[in-house]
């Protein structure tokens, strides 16, 4: 059987690649990228640079990592808005290319055009490959993958709807250190895991306790917008991340190709930063990024005349699973007035590449009026 | 470009590959697979492993003979652009190399090292950060960072900190010496040399309790400053050839398989004894057993390819040596004799356990 490094969908006898959400690419310059959505503008791949060669773009307030026999910038956007600031102009200056400015939004995005794309992981194939290997011949950060698989797997996800992806996938992780993240692909088999592991009991698989999260929150304030009581409230109850064997897990859902909603070719006219209250109709596609909240019985507190909001839009995996159906929620973001092809609407975007480098990013969040 | 000795490629199939020499026939290079992806062929024999998004195989040349023979019959087959007929050698021994089309990367050792240097230690992990202050530690005895480089999973970044060794390449045979008489001379308090009693959980392992005798064993063994502890990760330190250093030329000698046989000898030099292929240059050869083919000839070179036979001897040091005896024709100089040591279809025959050098009592 020949290896291929690409998933390949077969649509109508057409080969295409489905980069999703989560996988890893490596560009022709040798930038690694993640993935950063399941459906893409098109020719062009949204995605974050995750590791840049120290040789090859002079980068600052970076971590650096020897990784692929090189010298690698740890590219991060949660950084001072100043300095990323600088980090992008240094790859527009050089690499103009990985930045998308999208007439259709009125903004931009980072990225990777199709033409540029050296490699694109199989993550998929990669889970498979591990399960293949004998339990005895794995260490025990692997044996933590297994273990995790096998949870998913009792959730009734078939592996075959399963994928590891980063330092798991591509073997450079550290024991004890590096974060398992696992691919779920569809969306019913997210939530199914998420059920899942909200009644599972297993002394492999922990959760950061409330005391956790409080002490997490006294060291690392996220957001001035949540009290202690809200943000332990809002983080406790989530079950995408834990710890398997000690070791941090992610889980990532990804849209299958046939349940992408992200309408590439809508018209999105920006009206400004507003606060909302609102009560969520449906968080189906709060589990995948970019995602959504359908909302009902909006009202903007701030920053705009009042106009029903149809639903909130995040691209940032923290609001991920934020809130429930029928919780009421309060959030900050980008209201939008969109035409697509159902229609005009408005809607709230939490999190576009903009927010990291403008006074908009320290305002948006998003909470479940829950405490 | 020269492929240096213990250097990393990666062909385009998947295949983890360790450079296994510094000549190189021309648009080859020789190398001893590592890791072998296991869609094709596979072995419950030999270690699996994770790598690269891959279920692999890693090669071990020490399994069981009949499997290991099975798993390399079935990679000759499946993977026939990898096994090299050397046109010098009259009966091809079995080299495996890579054509110079079918590598999707070649690591670079010194590179990597010099790209790791580079990295602030506080972004480093244990293991790196034990690495770069052995590297430091080195730099002192003069030596230049550009002679020195890392191979194996540190420098393709698979390794596994706590378990995995830290493997340096010094570029240059002199350099590698002057540098063998500095750990000698010098200490630090994270080195430390391996005990007689780790020496000697060494010598049980393979076949070198049947082979050498162990008091002797462990005294060659303990004088080898190319393998220690550094912050209790073990170090192992090659040699590696510039090309215009290497002991012999590829293509520039015809070998002529002789037969099988042992001899003992006086060693009259060592200097290429810490590369692979090494050599140890000898006098007064004496037939010990063997072939009667081989009854009368004078050797002149003991050449070995497996790293356990570096440095073990030194001059007019006596050594015993098992081995194919072959007859070698230079393109210009005289015809002679050498002893050769650890060929790979070696390992498939009874030659594994047979074949050795050990320095003898006088």
């Amino acid at each position: 059987m020949n290896y291929e490094v690409r998933t390949i969908c077969k649509i109508n006898s057409i080969k295409m690649t489905y980069y999703h959400e989560a996988g890893l690419i490596d560009s022709t310059d040798d930038i690694q990228f993640k993935v950063y959505s399941s459906t893409h503008p098109k020719g062009f791949i949204i995605a974050k640079p995750k590791y840049v060669p120290a040789d090859l773009l002079s980068l600052t307030g970076l971590k650096k990592r020897f990784l692929f026999s090189k010298c690698m910038f740890r590219f991060n956007l949660f950084n001072k808005k100043e300095v990323v600031e600088k980090n992008l102009d240094a790859i527009r200056s050089k690499f103009p290319y990985y930045i998308y400015e999208c007439k259709k939004h009125q903004n931009w995005f980072l990225g990777v055009p199709e033409k540029k794309v050296k490699k694109f992981y199989d993550t998929k194939k990669g889970l498979q490959e591990l399960l293949k290997v004998p339990e005895e011949d794995l260490d025990d950060y692997l044996k933590a993958v297994r273990k995790l698989v096998d949870i998913l797997v009792e959730a009734g996800i078939p592996t075959e709807n399963l994928g590891i992806s980063h330092s798991t996938l591509l073997g450079n992780y550290t024991p004890g250190e590096s974060d398992i993240d696992m691919l779920i692909f569809g969306m019913d088999n997210g939530w199914k895991a998420i059920k899942h592991l909200e009644k599972y009991k297993n002394p492999s698989l922990k959760w950061k306790s409330k005391e956790d999260w409080a002490t997490y929150y006294q060291k690392r304030v996220v957001s001035k917008v949540y009290t202690e009581e809200e943000y332990v409230a809002n983080m406790v109850r989530k079950k995408d991340d834990g710890f398997i064997d000690g070791n941090v897990f992610s889980l990532f859902c990804i849209e299958n190709k046939d349940e992408s909603w992200y309408d590439w070719e809508a018209q999105h006219e920006p009206l400004g930063t507003v606060k909302i209250n609102a009560k969520v109709k449906d968080a189906y596609h709060s589990i995948v990024r970019p995602g959504y909240y359908e909302l009902e019985e909006t009202k903007i507190l701030e920053g705009h005349e009042d106009v029903p909001i149809k639903r909130i839009v995040t691209w940032a995996r923290p609001f991920s699973l934020q809130a429930k159906e029928n919780e009421r929620i309060e959030a900050c973001g980008l209201l939008e007035k969109v035409k697509s092809k159902e229609g005009e609407f408005y809607q709230v975007v939490i999190g576009y590449f903009d927010t990291y480098t403008t006074d908009r990013g320290e305002k948006e969040y998003l909470k479940a009026l829950i405490s | 470009m020269h492929y240096y000795e213990s250097s990393m490629i990666t062909t385009k199939d998947g295949l983890i590959c360790q450079v296994y020499g510094n000549e190189h026939p021309k648009g080859r290079i020789l190398v001893k697979p590592k890791y072998i992806p296991t869609d094709k062929i596979s072995s419950d024999a030999l270690p699996y492993r994770f790598i690269s998004g891959r279920k692999m195989n890693r090669l071990d040349l020490w399994i069981d003979k009949d499997k290991l023979k099975e798993y390399l019959t079935a990679f000759t087959k499946e993977y026939p652009d990898y096994v090299f007929k050397s046109e010098v050698h009259d009966k091809s021994p079995l080299f495996f190399a890579v054509p110079e089309e079918d590598i999707e990367k070649a690591y670079s050792p010194n590179k990597g090292l010099a790209e790791l240097m580079s990295i602030p230690i506080k972004d480093l992990d244990d293991h790196l950060r034990a690495l770069v202050e052995f590297v430091s530690f080195l730099l002192k005895s003069g030596i230049k960072l550009k002679d020195l480089g890392i191979t194996y999973s540190t420098l393709m970044g698979h390794y596994s900190p706590n378990m995995s060794d830290i493997n340096i390449v010094v570029y240059g045979k002199e350099k590698f010496w002057e540098l063998m008489k500095f750990l000698e001379k010098n200490k630090d308090k994270d080195l430390k040399w391996k005990t007689y009693e780790e020496w000697e959980n060494f010598y049980k392992k393979r076949n070198r309790h049947m082979i050498h005798k162990k008091e002797i064993y462990i005294e060659n063994m303990y004088r080898k400053k190319s393998e220690g502890f550094f912050k209790d990760t073990l170090f192992v330190i090659f040699a590696v050839e510039n090309e215009d250093e290497t002991w012999f030329k590829w293509g520039e000698e015809g070998y002529k398989q002789v037969g099988v046989a042992k001899f003992e000898g006086l060693v009259t030099d060592n200097k290429n004894s810490v590369v692979r292929p090494g050599c140890y240059e000898i006098s007064d050869t004496k037939f010990v057993d063997g072939d009667e083919s081989c009854r009368n000839l004078q050797i002149s070179k003991i050449v070995f390819y497996s790293r356990d036979y570096c440095m073990l001897a030194y001059p007019d040091e006596k050594i015993e040596a098992s081995g194919v005896i072959e007859e070698v024709t230079p393109k210009s100089g005289e015809r002679y004799y050498r002893l050769v040591i650890g060929y790979f279809d070696s390992y498939l025959t009874e030659r594994r356990d047979e074949e050795y050098i050990k320095v003898i009592e006088d």
